[in-house]
């Protein structure tokens, strides 16, 4: 089946919503800045696309990344036409590292942190009286597969409203095991150039509203056609072409689609030599000549983990409303296995689209690819 | 859809099967081995509870006739798997953090990479027995691993895969100690949950639900399925008077083990022939699980 997106919601290093976040995306403004309140001298790499939301500059604090997520639930809500009252309506988080970032805080510097506070039960119920709530912790595809689980409930009649949410800030131990093994931290992220030097982690929250029909007098947003979940099962941190091909057959199956329908994929697009090599070989193979927009996020927000799937796929919908595809800031020369594809670059595609490909992937090869139609 | 519970594993020191649960606990007992059960290799560099993880996954899968002579017997991309754990890799996280604190991050082992991301276990047990359906992990404190059963079922049930394997499994060290203020079981249970009732059958999965209480969650099973047997559940208010109770409580804070140690529970329950459904209470999460005898 089709579900109606009614609301959605987003905050970035790039926007305050999703209006600002795809004007940003549009312009080419870039998120990436110097370290905000990590001690510079410990790292390598000096920037991060963070949001610069701390109450004083330079301390860290803990629970950012549950009040990102309360910011974007409330604008999906909002943009639904539902009361703030979610007592009665699930709410499924993805995430990549939870309230980890707290739990640092906590264990280094002695802030007050128990284990109830590693995952978001607690301010989904305090800001929206949220009693079904979900936190799963799935790595980068996190929000995608969330989205899955959200299609799954709404096809066997489980609830009648769902909303699904990502959310991430980054913590020390993610950005300093990448930087110990990162020698030479990349200076920008430039998906699917040929001179790409690796990914840096961003921060952001997304959210929207599903539901099993459209109530009378509201716009939509998008229709959710199908989500596919698998997982490579090869390596714990290195992609596999069969993995994410099977995927993203998959989706496409369960949308009832053909390659040759499909207009536009938002790539996962790290900016990591080996991400960007296995999409693009795998998506020349799927579409084998019928040539889609091809673009992605991730050089202007940078890669913003669990929350990351669920931000590109509400800026695939502003894509199809507006017929408009930001091109992938920083790509000046295709890596060789994207000759022939159609990549955005440059300056924004203006097009008519009707259907979009979402893919996000995450470590341990676990694959999450949604299709989605526009409102029209 | 009928979904059977067809696989049962159980890693706690002292119990190292669904009947043991049902037991006290053995005072003293040596923590669980993961190398003892599937040997060394594969298990260098893992964090405890992915090693705890892997060794629960190989007995149910192999319980569930799934796994056999070291590969699947059925099509992995037919297999997936839930695993739920809250605590599993805050120990990797803290050490980091404290290691960066203390030097820099060229003091970090690249080795820990992987650890730093908390779907490990998932993705790890998915990488050791070629898992290729759904993977996900659950880190929604008390009620994770009877919400990892729910999604397990839900998944079935839409036909994303044949069958689910479910852990639930946590580590006990300075770091978990710390944060749930007292000790950690230090292991854990898992199940294979399966799209069709056959012999195998060792329970039935009954209603899987979450309300605001937890009182109103034990009303709401005995609703749906009275004339219950036994209750598993770590506190007494929300069951009525006369039920019998079995807390699980002896091996420290089971955490997002919890529920898949219930559902364990109440197959060895099923194994000492008892017949009447079983209540799994978590916090407000709840279930039922029916003998496998409703099956034929």
């Amino acid at each position: 089946m089709t579900y109606p997106i009614l609301g959605t919601g987003a905050v970035a290093s790039i926007g305050a919503d999703p209006d600002e976040i795809f004007d940003s995306l549009c312009a080419g403004r870039s998120g990436l800045a110097p370290l905000r309140a990590f001690d510079r001298s410990r790292f390598n790499a000096q920037q991060l696309f963070e949001i610069d939301d701390r109450q004083t500059d330079g301390v860290d604090e803990p629970g950012r990344a549950g009040r990102l997520l309360v910011e974007a639930v409330r604008q999906a809500v909002l943009d639904a036409g539902l009361s703030e009252d979610l007592a009665e309506i699930p709410v499924l988080v993805g995430t990549g590292l939870r309230e980890l970032r707290s739990l640092e805080l906590w264990w280094r510097d002695g802030i007050p942190f128990d284990a109830d506070g590693l995952h978001f039960e607690d301010v989904l119920k305090r800001r929206f009286g949220a009693v079904d709530t979900h936190t799963f912790a799935g790595a980068c595809s996190a929000s995608l597969y969330a989205l899955a689980l959200v299609w799954d409930m709404l096809e066997l009649g489980e609830a009648e409203t769902v909303v699904v949410a990502g959310c991430d800030v980054v913590t020390e131990s993610m950005f300093g095991q990448a930087d110990r093994v990162q020698f030479d931290p990349p200076s920008s992220v430039r998906p699917f150039d040929k001179d790409r030097q690796g990914t840096i982690l961003g921060e952001g929250a997304a959210a929207i509203v599903l539901s099993r029909s459209v109530p009378p007098d509201r716009p939509v947003r998008g229709w959710l056609r199908s989500v596919a979940v698998n997982c490579d099962a090869h390596h714990q941190t290195a992609p596999d072409a069969a993995g994410v091909e099977s995927a993203i057959l998959l989706a496409q199956e369960q949308a009832g689609v053909t390659p040759a329908e499909i207009d536009l994929v938002m790539l996962h697009g790290t900016g990591t030599p080996l991400n960007d090599r296995t999409e693009a070989a795998v998506t020349a193979r799927v579409f084998d000549g019928h040539g889609p927009a091809l673009t992605g996020i991730k050089s202007l927000t940078g890669h913003t983990s669990g929350s990351a799937g669920l931000l590109s796929l509400i800026m695939a919908l502003r894509c199809l409303d507006q017929g408009v595809v930001p091109p992938v800031a920083g790509l000046v020369d295709p890596l060789p296995e994207g000759a022939g594809l159609r990549l955005v670059a440059g300056e924004s595609l203006l097009a008519p689209l009707g259907l979009a490909q979402v893919n996000s992937f995450g470590f341990g090869g676990v694959n999450a690819v949604a299709i989605v139609g526009g409102a029209a | 859809m009928t979904l059977a519970v067809t696989g049962i594993a159980v890693a706690l020191p002292g119990a190292a099967d669904a009947r043991a649960l049902l037991q006290p606990v053995r005072p003293g007992a040596d923590p669980v081995d993961p190398a003892a059960l599937i040997g060394k290799k594969g298990l260098r560099f893992k964090d405890r509870a992915t090693q705890l993880g892997l060794a629960l996954a190989q007995a149910a899968l192999t319980d569930a006739g799934i796994w056999r002579d070291g590969e699947p017997t059925v099509p992995g991309d037919r297999l997936g798997t839930v695993v739920s754990s809250n605590l599993g890799n805050a120990d990797t996280v803290c050490r980091a953090v404290e290691t960066i604190a203390k030097e820099s991050t060229g003091a970090l082992s690249p080795m820990d990479t992987p650890n730093a991301s908390s779907n490990i276990i998932a993705s790890q047990t998915a990488i050791r027995y070629g898992l290729r359906g759904p993977n996900l992990t659950v880190c929604n404190g008390r009620t994770s691993g009877l919400d990892a059963l729910r999604w397990a079922a839900l998944m079935l049930r839409t036909g994303r895969a044949d069958h689910m394997l479910v852990t639930g499994v946590e580590p006990d060290n300075e770091v978990t100690r710390r944060l749930v203020d007292g000790p950690v079981a230090d292991g854990g249970a898992a199940l294979v949950l399966s799209r069709h009732a056959t012999t195998r059958a060792k329970a039935l999965l009954g209603p899987v639900i979450r309300t605001a209480r937890h009182v109103d969650t034990a009303e709401e099973l005995t609703r749906r399925a009275p004339g219950g047997d036994l209750w598993l559940s770590a506190d007494d208010q929300p069951v009525p008077g006369s039920a019998r109770r079995i807390a699980l409580t002896g091996w420290g804070e089971l955490s997002g083990a919890l529920g898949v140690v219930q559902c364990a529970g109440a197959v060895g329950w099923f194994a000492q022939g008892r017949s009447g459904p079983v209540y799994a209470l978590a916090g407000s999460a709840g279930a039922v699980l029916f003998a496998p005898e409703r099956a034929v």
